[in-house]
């Protein structure tokens, strides 16, 4: 969780192209034209725009803490339901806590426990989609029975489920995500290597002696790349919604941690009064969703 | 150059070129084609064929500019201005991609994307939708294979599926990028009877092939391209009858009708022994029993219709699939990677996220082979240096052909088994290919094993041949 920005951002910039690729004939095909060089990349706007949003998220909640110096949970009852000032820029909530303190700290913790769930979902899955694409058999058909019995159970459920053995823990709820998420990750990962392993490349590897590190490093990884970088950031923006949801209908996060759902729950009451309470949450769910949606390149162009 | 005849032509183009930066692709193009009007276009790889056939779709990659006009049934547009011919898409043009397997969505059936054209183009419910996509798909020899995925699918059947999805469209105006390719004989005609049709049913045929029997047997008009300009352009049988371009001649003779066989190599050892090997795909049987022994040197051609299992023959011996009978016995004394293959598509073939120096440089430090070695094999097969930097898909097929032979060539392979490795090569590069290929084999004492469509070529090379023609207990003429 050191720098969720770099990690976001290592999304090669192809990312996404796989899904289409078939579509790649009509960019040269097998008689490609020897004389045409190989086209600059130019980043699109709207990737560009995508990775400027979620790049100053992620400076807020990685600075903002530090930044804005307010705790989130010091009381100040004299002075609630306070509108903005200069001293709380997003005013204070019903108990006088600073909101916008409120805010860093729930999107650090939001963020942060989003992206190594994601993480913690894609190592697993996707080796285990590699495996059943490379073993078949026995093994392909018991990970997909696995896979397919967690796909029937909806994410949110799932995640309710795990996190009910250690209620209000933070580990029980990003355990109960990467179990929900995992799936993914193994679906699409499987779906890409087997026509890979299928494929004349490989063969032609094995019949000159390489490995299985080989095929792995050269031909599966590189495959596997860009649809995981796009899936990664789906997951994500996923997982930072889930804990909200569990939030809001009061089983995720308990009170007094700063928690993004909790916050919109607390804030409820008094949307005539303080609207910006509220606001400020959504605001900032809507941005981050829309900052990884942007990241993926425009399919019509790729 | 014909006058285009506006008023009742489908597809009129005048004076289409394209360049990129300041170098011109293709230059000054002009022809018209009237409803049953075919027209042919040869040349080698890379002279710009293809690139006409996209300018024409409008479906150029973004860095080329094209100029010139283009015609479609009575509405003129710019050559520059794709997007207005792509709302004709599929209804009133099509194009049979090069590539079939990667023109085919890889993640869909096959049956339903064939379904999909009858479903969203015609408006038919999805039942019968689905009921006229079985049907045509078994009038295509597809009827087992609408289930399975593209990948699961052979090259000529991929291409046969293809095929069938773009006349599913029923545009008039049909363009065919190598329509033939990988197909054997029956299929090859079966493929001139449906352009046929096209052309009785008052379409007209804009054809790119490498094979002058296809193109002859479609008739009218062809264009002999060179570096991107036409060198010779008018009927097509008074073209083959008498070809004035020098260019012309040189491509007619390379048919491997006209070569001359090649010498006879000396026999060595042998290097693996077959005793008894069947194979079946479920209820279909591929070969009967077979015995088989290969000897270094060897060149034996290996023939029949596609589907009957010369590439699984192939697979078997290299140890790829195992027999259901029989068994295969390498010479002990051969080192552990002899056995080496040669693809029908090079660029499947290598890696495709990675630049061919990477993994020519990957193969020989496996095999421990000096890199000077490697580039001095380059310089004999003509590979140009700087091309390795590139990636598969960025090389043309006969360069990467070669470059997939020098590959091959640094694990000092005793037997090479090549499926198909010029099928797809225009003839002025097939017949460049096979020499340096046999030149390889000689100066290596390997055994090769070559499996081909082309019974010319399998004349002019093997010295033996092994023919899976149905009905045909596995003959081996000497």
């Amino acid at each position: 969780m050191s720098s969720p920005p770099e990690s976001l951002r290592a999304i090669p910039p192809e990312g996404g192209r796989t899904p289409v690729a078939w579509r790649s004939q009509f960019h040269g095909g097998a008689e490609a034209e020897p004389s045409v060089p190989p086209r600059p990349f130019r980043w699109p706007v709207r990737t560009v725009l995508g990775i400027t949003l979620l790049g100053l998220l992620a400076l807020f909640a990685l600075l903002g803490p530090w930044l804005v110096g307010a705790s989130p949970v010091v009381q100040d009852l004299r002075n609630t339901l306070a509108p903005p000032s200069a001293q709380h820029w997003l005013g204070t909530d019903v108990l006088g806590r600073s909101a916008l303190a409120r805010l860093a700290h729930a999107a650090q913790l939001s963020l942060g426990m989003a992206l190594l769930a994601a993480v913690s979902a894609a190592v697993p899955g996707t080796l285990l989609g590699i495996a059943a694409a490379w073993r078949g058999g026995r093994t392909e058909r018991a990970l997909l029975m696995l896979s397919d019995s967690v796909l029937a159970i909806p994410g949110l459920l799932l995640v309710l489920l795990v996190a009910a053995l250690a209620p209000g823990a933070l580990w029980a709820l990003y355990a109960g995500l990467s179990a929900a998420l995992w799936v993914e990750y193994f679906r699409v990962s499987r779906a890409v290597a087997r026509p890979v392993l299928a494929g004349d490349a490989v063969q032609a590897s094995r019949l000159l002696g390489f490995g299985r590190g080989y095929v792995l490093r050269r031909h599966l990884l590189p495959a596997l790349a860009p649809t995981l970088g796009t899936l990664l950031a789906f997951t994500t923006s996923q997982a930072v919604l889930a804990l909200a949801a569990l939030g809001f209908v009061g089983v995720g996060m308990q009170p007094p941690t700063p928690e993004l759902g909790l916050m919109m729950t607390e804030a409820m009451p008094y949307y005539e009064e303080a609207p910006w309470l509220i606001a400020a949450p959504t605001a900032l769910l809507v941005w981050l969703v829309a900052a990884m949606m942007l990241l993926n390149p425009d399919r019509e162009t790729a | 150059m014909t006058t285009p005849l506006k008023s009742d032509a489908l597809l009129v183009v005048e004076g289409l070129g394209i360049q990129v930066g300041g170098k011109r692709l293709l230059r000054d193009i002009s022809f018209s084609l009237r409803p049953g009007e075919a027209l042919t276009l040869v040349g080698e790889s890379g002279a710009g064929k293809s690139l006409l056939a996209q300018a024409i779709m409008g479906n150029l990659p973004p860095a080329l500019q094209a100029t010139g006009q283009i015609t479609l049934d009575g509405t003129t547009t710019c050559a520059q201005d794709a997007a207005a011919r792509r709302a004709l898409w599929g209804r009133k043009l099509a194009l049979l991609p090069q590539e079939p397997s990667l023109a085919l969505n890889p993640l869909a059936r096959v049956a339903p994307q064939l379904a999909e054209v009858y479903r969203l183009l015609h408006q038919q419910s999805t039942d019968s939708a689905s009921a006229q996509a079985k049907q045509v798909l078994s009038a295509a020899g597809l009827g087992g294979a609408g289930s399975r995925y593209p990948w699961q699918l052979s090259g000529g059947m991929a291409q046969r599926a293809v095929a069938a999805i773009t006349l599913a469209g029923g545009a008039p105006v049909l363009m065919v990028d190598e329509p033939t390719k990988g197909l054997d004989a029956h299929w090859r005609g079966r493929m001139v009877e449906l352009f046929q049709g096209v052309l009785k049913a008052g379409g007209c045929l804009l054809t790119i092939t490498h094979d002058m029997q296809v193109a002859q047997a479609l008739g009218g008009q062809v264009i002999v391209l060179r570096h991107g300009q036409a060198v010779e352009q008018g009927d097509i049988h008074t073209v083959a009858a008498a070809p004035q371009h020098a260019f012309t001649r040189q491509l007619l003779q390379a048919d491997p009708a006209h070569w001359l066989p090649f010498a006879l190599p000396t026999l060595g050892e042998s290097v693996v022994q077959a005793h008894g090997i069947s194979k079946a795909y479920g209820a279909q049987k591929l070969f009967a029993p077979l015995d088989l022994e290969l000897h270094s040197g060897e060149r034996i051609a290996v023939q029949g219709p596609s589907g009957t299992g010369k590439s699984t023959l192939g697979n078997v011996l290299l140890g790829l699939v195992a027999p259901d009978t029989g068994r295969v016995e390498r010479s002990a004394r051969l080192r552990p990677h002899a056995f080496q293959k040669l693809y029908q598509d090079p660029v499947g073939s290598f890696a495709p996220h990675i630049s061919l120096a990477q993994s020519l440089r990957d193969a020989a430090r496996l095999h421990r082979c000096d890199w000077k070695a490697v580039q001095q094999r380059l310089a004999q097969l003509r590979v140009p240096e700087d091309l390795l930097a590139r990636r598969p898909d960025q090389v043309s097929g006969g360069e990467l052909q070669r470059i997939a032979l020098a590959r091959v060539l640094v694990a000092q392979p005793a037997l090479l088994f090549a499926d198909e490795p010029t099928s797809r090569l225009d003839p002025i590069t097939q017949q460049e290919a096979i020499q340096v290929l046999l030149h390889a084999v000689q100066d290596t004492g390997a055994a090769l094993m070559l499996v081909t469509h082309d019974l010319h070529l399998a004349a002019a090379v093997g010295t033996r041949t092994l023919d899976f023609a149905p009905g045909n207990t596995l003959a081996c003429a000497a």
